[in-house]
């Protein structure tokens, strides 16, 4: 497309990132705010984080939301790619079942999947509560990891590993030497998106969790009835992690590449008066 | 890679037990009398009769319609946004990408929390109004305030399939538009438009199908009398107890959403076609 | 290699289920559930400590949500729903007998609140708070006059649009029902239908909210002038807004007692019965009755608070004695679902 920057086109995106950082910004500002008001500040005060850590309550629901977000990423990272591996070779009809199945809980509204677990877990008569939340959260993160490291697989060169294996290698060294390194890419992006599907989710959750079971979602749904800055002062605080980590994750790589170049660049420079 | 095919077995047990299960229970429970005990159980289609009532198909209808209206602003909005991103250079333009994900990494419900502090009769916008000299305006509680939280929620989830397929836009091609003598107007029409349809597609059906089915967006900024599809489900399970009800309803809203989804994918392929 | 993916996908398994376990196993743990912003939490803390056990404290936010979640094979140890609620309970033998002897702070109970016709001797609960459903005003906006109307005020145009009704299905029939000189228990469709187009023509003139606890909020900050609210709210947001009055009308409304009750398959009946007793002492009530606002039926607690945090405010001590008053009884699920399938249609639109 042609590069051309106009005014007007920027300002037209400074005022959709307003637009989409006002309410992140208005949670932040009011986290510091010396009263209980949500709408008119009266000056700075470090009150509200004082009362999140002293809460219970909410410890315990970012407690819930972190691990059940790491377990369920862990489990159906290893669940999806497993399946997205084994998928690629099998019969085709197979392949069609699963992968339609597969895509009923990323095209179903989360209302539906969520009650559909939640008739699931009443007939069987489990007790809702932890175990009941990460059986639903590996449900509904397991097919996004399918679909991120399906395509990535299919594009494999497929006698890569029977070449691996050819030359003495079992079958469990060629997958963990040869085709996991091949689809990380595919792994990576699938992590990510387990990750934050779980820790983001709120309906699933709702409805099949119980036993005074909470993560962050429930906390905060249950908290507007009588408005109070402790949440602003969480998520302000999750707020910050995750762009500290995205910076992270996205700046380091560029400046690992920019130095590897630089680095190349000075052995050329060094080799060529040679 | 053969010796790989029985790694999927797991799964196909987990997703029958995890997936098919769960959705032949609603389909269970949606032909069923007898409430939510096993006893008198009793096949019925009275619940999708009762859908039929005026009421409930009001109900549908404003979810449509309020869902459009979502899509709608988030496809003009989120079209020139990622129009205009694409202008930039490439490291650029994966800074501002960056900076449209970070709200999706933050909580839903946060966001629509800030939105009551913002919106409401003292918020800060009306705080701010009369400041300024101005009447105070009602907008909590209405469409406009269901609206803005959802077109807030929902607008990354249009920008950025709509970018991806924009910055994949062989430039040459533009280029060749322009020799040709085409117009600006005509160039985008023709060309860029068209080519970027399948992010346009992708993000429409991604957006459709979050506004489609919230219940938590209206009833933090609609109030407990804004009804949409999503709400009417809760309801059933949650305060009213009509499983059986709720079901029928959850197997409506499904169909609803594969119709539509099969009618737009459709779309692409016979612009697809054309092309050929 | 299918062996070790399995042990590997058990171990997280397991490593999952022991994470579950998180909290000291060794103690007892007791099952309380209550409505939402309805206790000190304090409170719980305290008796933790007091009892060497652990509470898990949930919130519903209505009697029906809490029925549902009960009939959905959830079990707790204690629960407070309300009157109608704790009759339906009764009869359908979730609940277990009190046993009096094991509560020696009953003698700070109140007698009056005692022995309502939903459970007449006691047998299954005991009292936690009272009060009534009534309309809490902006003085500077309602004309003192208007008031006159009972609950036709809430369909008077003059407030259109600055009116907050109560999300609940019951006491939004309620009202309908009394303005028309209904009984608010009748199983007469004809009146309930009645009551449905009253408020659906209120809907349609005034436009209200249907809001449900944020209304509390909403009218500390006075965002409108009218809104329907139970006396206990009324109390905690008086206290907190002073243009703000409760009134309750001729019209008769429902009296309402919420009280503590122990399910059938509780497995910590004796801690029960100490959570409840803990509740009735005199300092504890106090402290619970000054956060949310409602009527102790702690007679000391009652005393120290109208001399102390709600000296002055009308709605801390509700009028009882009105003989149109009512108290809620139980529904047969066929009136329940009657009444159900018309509230979902006064809030649709």
């Amino acid at each position: 497309m042609k590069k051309k920057k106009s005014l007007p086109g920027i300002v037209y995106i400074v005022i959709c990132f307003l637009f989409l950082y006002l309410p992140i910004f208005v949670t932040m500002i009011f986290s510091f705010n010396s009263s209980k008001s949500l709408t008119k500040f009266s000056g700075f005060s470090l009150m509200w984080y004082q009362e999140l850590f002293s809460d219970a309550e909410i410890m315990s629901a970012v407690y819930v939301s972190v691990t059940i977000a790491l377990l369920s990423t862990v489990i159906s990272t290893v669940l999806g790619t497993a399946t997205a591996i084994g998928l690629s070779k099998n019969k085709k009809v197979i392949k069609e079942l699963i992968i339609n199945i597969n895509n009923i809980p990323i095209m179903n509204p989360d209302i539906v999947t969520a009650i559909g677990l939640m008739i699931l877990f009443s007939s069987l008569k489990i007790e809702k509560g932890y175990m009941t939340m990460l059986l639903a959260h590996i449900s509904f993160c397991t097919p996004y990891v399918i679909t991120s490291v399906y395509p990535k697989v299919r594009s494999l060169d497929p006698n890569l590993a029977n070449a691996a294996m050819d030359l003495g290698a079992t079958p469990w060294q060629a997958l963990y030497k040869v085709i996991l390194p091949m689809i990380k890419d595919g792994i990576f992006a699938g992590v990510l998106l387990a990750f934050t599907m779980s820790f983001d989710d709120f309906v699933i959750s709702y409805f099949v969790t119980g036993n005074g079971v909470k993560n962050i979602s429930i906390i905060v749904y249950n908290m507007t009835k009588r408005t109070n800055p402790t949440i602003n002062a969480l998520s302000t605080i999750v707020i910050l992690v995750i762009m500290v980590l995205l910076i992270i994750a996205n700046v380091v790589p560029a400046v690992m590449k920019k130095r590897q170049k630089r680095g190349t660049e000075a052995e050329q420079t060094i080799r060529e008066p040679a | 890679m053969k010796y790989y095919i029985k790694m999927v077995r797991p799964y196909m047990v987990w997703s029958v037990l995890m997936i098919v299960i769960p959705m032949l229970l609603i389909a269970a429970y949606s032909v069923t009398t007898g409430g939510n005990t096993l006893v008198n159980i009793q096949f019925t289609l009275e619940n999708f009769a009762k859908f039929a009532e005026p009421i409930y198909v009001q109900v549908f209808a404003k979810s449509l319609r309020i869902g459009l209206i979502t899509v709608g602003i988030c496809l003009v909005l989120g079209y020139t946004l990622a129009y205009n991103i694409c202008r930039f250079e490439e490291r650029i333009q994966s800074s501002l990408i960056l900076l449209v994900t970070i709200p999706m990494w933050i909580n839903t419900l946060l966001r629509t929390y800030a939105w009551i502090s913002i919106l409401s009769d003292n918020g800060i916008i009306n705080t701010f109004l009369q400041a300024l000299g101005l009447e105070p305006v009602t907008m909590m509680y209405t469409n406009f305030a269901v609206i803005i939280g959802m077109v807030s929620d929902f607008l990354p989830f249009m920008v950025i399939p709509i970018h991806t397929s924009l910055s994949k836009i062989d430039k040459s091609l533009i280029e060749a538009a322009q020799d040709l003598g085409a117009t600006p107007f005509q160039t985008f029409t023709k060309v860029i438009f068209k080519l970027s349809i399948p992010g346009v597609l992708n993000g429409v059906i991604v957006t459709f199908l979050l506004s489609i089915s919230t219940f938590v967006i209206p009833k933090l900024l609609g109030g407990g009398q804004y009804t949409l599809i999503g709400n009417l489900i809760e309801n059933q399970f949650i305060s009213v107890g009509n499983w059986n009800f709720g079901s029928a309803l959850s197997l409506i809203l499904t169909a609803v959403i594969l119709v539509a989804i099969t009618l737009m994918r459709r779309l692409d392929q016979e612009d697809k076609e054309e092309e050929l | 290699m299918k062996k070790r993916l399995l042990a590997l996908m058990a171990a997280a398994g397991l490593s999952a289920l022991m994470l579950s376990g998180c909290g000291d196993s060794s103690k007892a743990t007791l099952k309380v559930y209550n409505a939402g912003e309805y206790m000190d939490t304090s409170l719980l803390t305290q008796f933790e400590k007091e009892f060497d056990c652990n509470v898990v404290y949930e919130t519903f936010d209505s009697n029906e949500s809490m029925y549902t979640k009960i009939l959905s094979g959830e079990s707790y140890d204690v629960l407070i729903p309300s009157d109608y609620m704790i009759e339906r309970l009764i009869k359908e033998d979730y609940l277990q007998k009190i046993d009096w002897d094991k509560i020696p702070n009953s003698v700070n109970l109140n007698q009056d609140v005692m022995g309502q016709d939903f459970d007449p001797d006691n047998e299954y609960s005991v009292p936690y708070f009272y009060g009534t459903v009534g309309i809490l005003y902006d003085t500077t906006v309602v004309d003192e006059e208007d008031l006159s109307e009972g609950w036709e005020l809430l369909r008077n145009t003059k407030y259109a649009g600055d009116i907050y009704m109560y999300d609940s299905e019951r006491d939004s029939f309620m009202i309908a029902l009394k303005a028309l000189g209904y009984s608010m228990n009748t199983d007469n469709t004809e009146e309930i239908d009645a009551a449905y187009e009253w408020l659906i023509e209120q809907r349609d003139l005034m436009s209200p909210i249907y809001a449900g606890d944020d209304v509390i909020d909403n009218m500390v900050s006075g965002n409108k002038s009218i809104a329907v609210v139970y006396s206990g709210d009324a109390a905690y947001i008086m206290s907190e807004n002073e243009d703000l009055e409760y009134y309750q009308p001729a019209e008769g409304t429902n009296e309402w007692f919420d009280c503590m009750v122990i399910m059938k398959d509780s497995e910590q009946v004796d801690l029960a019965h100490e959570f409840i007793n803990f509740m009735l002492d005199v300092d504890n009530a106090a402290a619970n009755t000054a956060e949310v606002g409602y009527t102790s039926p702690v007679t000391e607690a009652y005393e120290a608070m109208l001399e102390e945090d709600y000296a002055g405010i009308s709605s801390y001590s509700p009028d009882m004695t009105n003989p149109l008053n009512e108290c809620f009884r139980y529904q047969t699920s066929e009136i329940k679902q009657y009444f159900a399938d018309l509230w979902t249609k006064v809030k649709a639109y």
